[in-house]
C-alpha cells in the first residue's frame, strides 16, 4: 500500500485526482492539503510515501514547500501549464502530470514509482529507522534560484560550510542550501557522512584517494576532484572508522 | 515619386528663370525706358544658359549623391560646384552673346575682367538657386526620415497589439478544463454552462485579432464568463463585484483589454492570497472620460514589474486608438487593494 497526500489549492482538482486514483487500489489517499503550509504540516505528521503536488499555489509554490522539508518524499508534480517551472526542473523528479490528467499517464507514473520501490523498499525502512536520521537512500530537494534538484544523499559527496549556508556538491552542481553544517551533521548518518574538519562533511563512499598530510592529518581527494583536509583530531576518528 | 518630382523640378526651373527674365525686362523698361529686341534676346540667352547650366549642375549633384551627405560634408562640395557652374555659365554666355552680337556693354572690356564680372553676376543668381535647391531637398529628406520612423513605430505597435490580443493564458484554459472535468460528475448542469463560457472566451479571443475596438458590453460579457470559470476554480476564495453604469455599455474599448487586466488581477492578486479575495469592476463616466476600474485584493510590490510589457503596451495601445488623452495607470489603494484604471476620452471614440 502506498500512502499518498494530494496538495493542490483547488478542491475540484483534488477531487478529480482522487477520482482518477480510485482505479489504483494500491494507492491510498490519506490526506489533502490546500496550500504549502498545510502540506508541510501533513507531511511531517503523516510521513506519506508519495505526494501529488501542484506547483502554482497561493503563498508558497510547490517548489518552495519542498525545499522546506527535511526529507523529500516521492513527488509527482501536477500542473496545468507551466513550461518555465518544468524547464527549471532537473530531470530527476519522479514525474509530472499535466492537468487535466490523462489516466494512461497517471498509470505510467505510478508504475515508475512501483519500480523504484522494488529497488529500494523505501516505505519499509522509513518506518523502521529512527525518523530523525536521514539514510543514504533518502532524497532531499534542493532549490537554488531558478533551478531545482532531487538528490539522493548517496549522490552527495561533500557539504561545505559557507557562512549560514551549506554548499552541496553532487554531479557537476554545487547549489547552496540554507542549513548550517552542525544541523546537517546531526541529521546525517554518521556511518556514511563524516565531519572532516570545521568546514566540511564528506561522503565516505565517494572518496577517491587518501593521502597522509603534514602535522599528522590526512588529505582526501573526492570523486569530483575536491581536496579536503582532515583535521588532526578527526584523523584519529577517521582511522578508527576505516580500520573497522 | 521620381516622375512627379521631375515635373515639379521643371516647373520651378522654368517659372523661376522665366520670372527672373520678366523682372529684368520690367527693370530695364523702368530705368532705361526702352525695350529693344536686342535686350529681349540678350535676356533669353541669360535665362536659357542659366536653365541649362543649373540643370547640368543638378544632374551632377544628384548623380554624386551630395544630398545624402551630412551638411558639413555637402557644403564645401556645393561651394566648388557653384563656382564652377558660374564660370561655365559665364563662358557660354560670353561666347553666345558675342557670336550673336548681343553685347549690352558699350565700352569694350578685356576678356578676364569681363569673365569675372559675369561670373559675379551669375553668382547672384546661381547661389540662391543652389540654396533653394539644397534646402528644399534637405527639408524633404528630414520629413521623409520622420515619416519612415513613424511608419516603423506604427508597424512595431501593430505587432505588439497582435501579440497582446492573441494572448489568452494557456494556464487558465487547462485549469478550466480540469475543473470542468471534475464538475461533470459533481454538477453536470454547471459543467454544461462552463463549457459554453469557455467556448465564448476562446471564440472572442480569436475574433479579437480582427477588430480595433469592441463595445464595452461585449467585452464585459466575456469577462463575466471568464470570472464565472475562475469562480469554479477558486470557489469561495474569489468574490466578484460589478458596479457598471448601464450607459457606458455602448462605449468602444480595445478588445481583450479588460480581459487581460482582470486576468492579471486574478493571477497576481487573488491566486497569491491563501485566503483569496475580491475582484471588483467599475465602469462609469467621469468628466468627459469613460472610466474603467479593476480592483483586486493583493499588493503591487513589484509583482507586476515582470509584466512591464503588458502595462506599457496597454497604455500605448489606448493612445494609438484614442489619442494622447487616453490613459492607464495602476496603483495600490487602502493597503491591500490594487487598482488598475483606464481613462478613455468619450468624444474621440469611434
Amino acid at each position: 500500500m502506498i500512502r499518498a497526500i494530494i496538495i493542490d489549492d483547488e478542491r475540484l482538482a483534488r477531487n478529480e485526482l482522487k477520482k482518477l486514483l480510485m482505479d489504483f487500489p494500491e494507492i491510498e489517499v490519506i490526506a489533502e492539503a490546500a496550500n504549502a503550509s498545510e502540506g508541510v504540516e501533513k507531511i511531517d505528521s503523516l510521513n506519506p510515501d508519495l505526494i501529488f503536488l501542484d506547483i502554482q499555489m497561493p503563498g508558497k509554490t510547490g517548489f518552495d514547500m519542498l525545499s522546506e522539508l527535511e526529507r523529500a518524499p516521492n513527488v509527482i508534480f501536477t500542473t496545468a501549464y507551466d513550461e518555465y517551472a518544468l524547464k527549471a526542473f532537473e530531470v530527476n523528479a519522479l514525474d509530472y502530470l499535466l492537468k487535466p490528467v490523462e489516466p494512461k499517464r497517471l498509470a505510467d507514473a505510478l508504475q515508475k514509482l512501483q519500480l523504484e520501490e522494488d529497488k529500494e523498499p523505501i516505505s519499509e525502512h522509513t518506518i523502521s529507522v529512527n525518523r530523525s536520521i536521514l539514510s543514504e537512500h533518502d532524497q532531499v530537494f534542493v532549490k537554488d534560484g531558478e533551478r531545482c534538484w532531487f538528490v539522493k544523499l548517496s549522490d552527495i559527496r561533500l557539504f561545505e560550510s559557507v557562512g549560514n549556508y551549506a554548499k552541496v556538491y553532487f554531479g557537476a552542481n554545487k547549489p547552496l542550501i540554507l542549513k548550517s553544517l552542525n544541523a546537517l551533521e546531526e541529521r546525517l548518518d554518521e556511518k556514511v557522512f563524516f565531519r572532516a574538519n570545521r568546514k566540511h562533511i564528506v561522503n565516505l563512499r565517494l572518496i577517491e584517494k587518501i593521502e597522509p598530510y603534514f602535522n599528522g592529518g590526512l588529505l582526501l581527494e573526492m570523486k569530483g576532484g575536491e581536496k579536503i583536509e582532515v583535521s588532526r583530531r578527526q584523523t584519529v576518528k577517521f582511522k578508527e572508522m576505516m580500520s573497522l | 515619386m521620381p516622375k512627379n518630382a521631375s515635373r515639379y523640378y521643371w516647373l520651378c526651373q522654368i517659372s523661376g528663370w522665366g520670372f527672373l527674365g520678366l523682372v529684368m525686362v520690367l527693370f530695364s523698361s523702368t530705368f532705361e525706358q526702352k525695350i529693344t529686341v536686342k535686350l529681349i534676346e540678350f535676356l533669353a540667352v541669360v535665362v536659357i544658359t542659366g536653365i541649362l547650366t543649373t540643370h547640368v549642375f543638378r544632374e551632377v549633384i544628384r548623380r554624386s549623391g551630395w544630398l545624402m551627405l551630412p551638411v558639413e560634408k555637402a557644403l564645401p562640395k556645393l561651394l566648388i560646384g557653384v563656382l564652377l557652374t558660374c564660370v561655365v555659365d559665364s563662358l557660354i554666355r560670353i561666347v553666345v552673346v558675342d557670336s550673336l552680337g548681343l553685347s549690352m556693354t558699350r565700352q569694350k572690356m578685356d576678356f578676364i575682367p569681363r569673365l569675372l564680372a559675369t561670373t559675379f553676376d551669375n553668382g547672384l543668381l546661381i547661389i540662391p538657386w543652389t540654396l533653394i535647391y539644397y534646402f528644399y531637398h534637405y527639408i524633404e529628406k528630414s520629413r521623409k526620415q520622420q515619416l519612415d520612423t513613424l511608419k516603423l513605430e506604427a508597424l512595431v505597435k501593430e505587432l505588439e497589439l497582435k501579440t497582446i490580443k492573441s494572448h489568452i493564458n494557456p494556464h487558465f484554459i487547462f485549469n478550466a478544463l480540469n475543473s470542468i472535468r471534475a464538475l461533470v460528475d459533481e454538477n453536470p448542469a454547471r459543467a454544461r454552462t462552463a463549457i459554453t463560457e469557455l467556448s465564448n472566451i476562446l471564440r472572442s479571443s480569436m475574433q479579437a485579432e480582427k477588430l480595433e475596438t469592441v463595445t464595452f458590453e461585449k467585452e464585459l460579457n466575456i469577462v463575466k464568463d471568464y470570472l464565472a470559470l475562475e469562480h469554479i476554480r477558486f470557489e469561495d476564495r474569489l468574490q466578484i463585484e460589478y458596479a457598471i453604469d448601464e450607459d457606458t455599455l455602448d462605449q468602444p474599448i480595445p478588445p481583450m483589454m479588460l480581459q487581460t487586466l482582470v486576468e492579471n488581477a486574478i493571477k497576481h492578486g487573488i491566486s497569491k492570497q491563501v485566503g483569496g479575495g475580491k475582484v471588483k469592476i467599475i465602469s462609469d463616466f467621469s468628466n468627459s472620460y469613460h472610466e474603467l476600474v479593476i480592483q483586486n485584493t493583493g499588493y503591487l510590490n513589484g509583482a507586476r514589474n515582470g509584466d512591464g510589457f503588458g502595462l506599457a503596451s496597454t497604455k500605448n495601445r489606448l493612445q494609438i486608438l484614442f489619442g494622447q488623452k487616453a490613459n492607464f495607470d495602476i496603483r495600490e489603494v487602502d493597503g491591500n487593494t490594487v487598482e488598475a484604471r483606464v481613462l478613455i476620452p468619450i468624444d474621440q471614440g469611434k
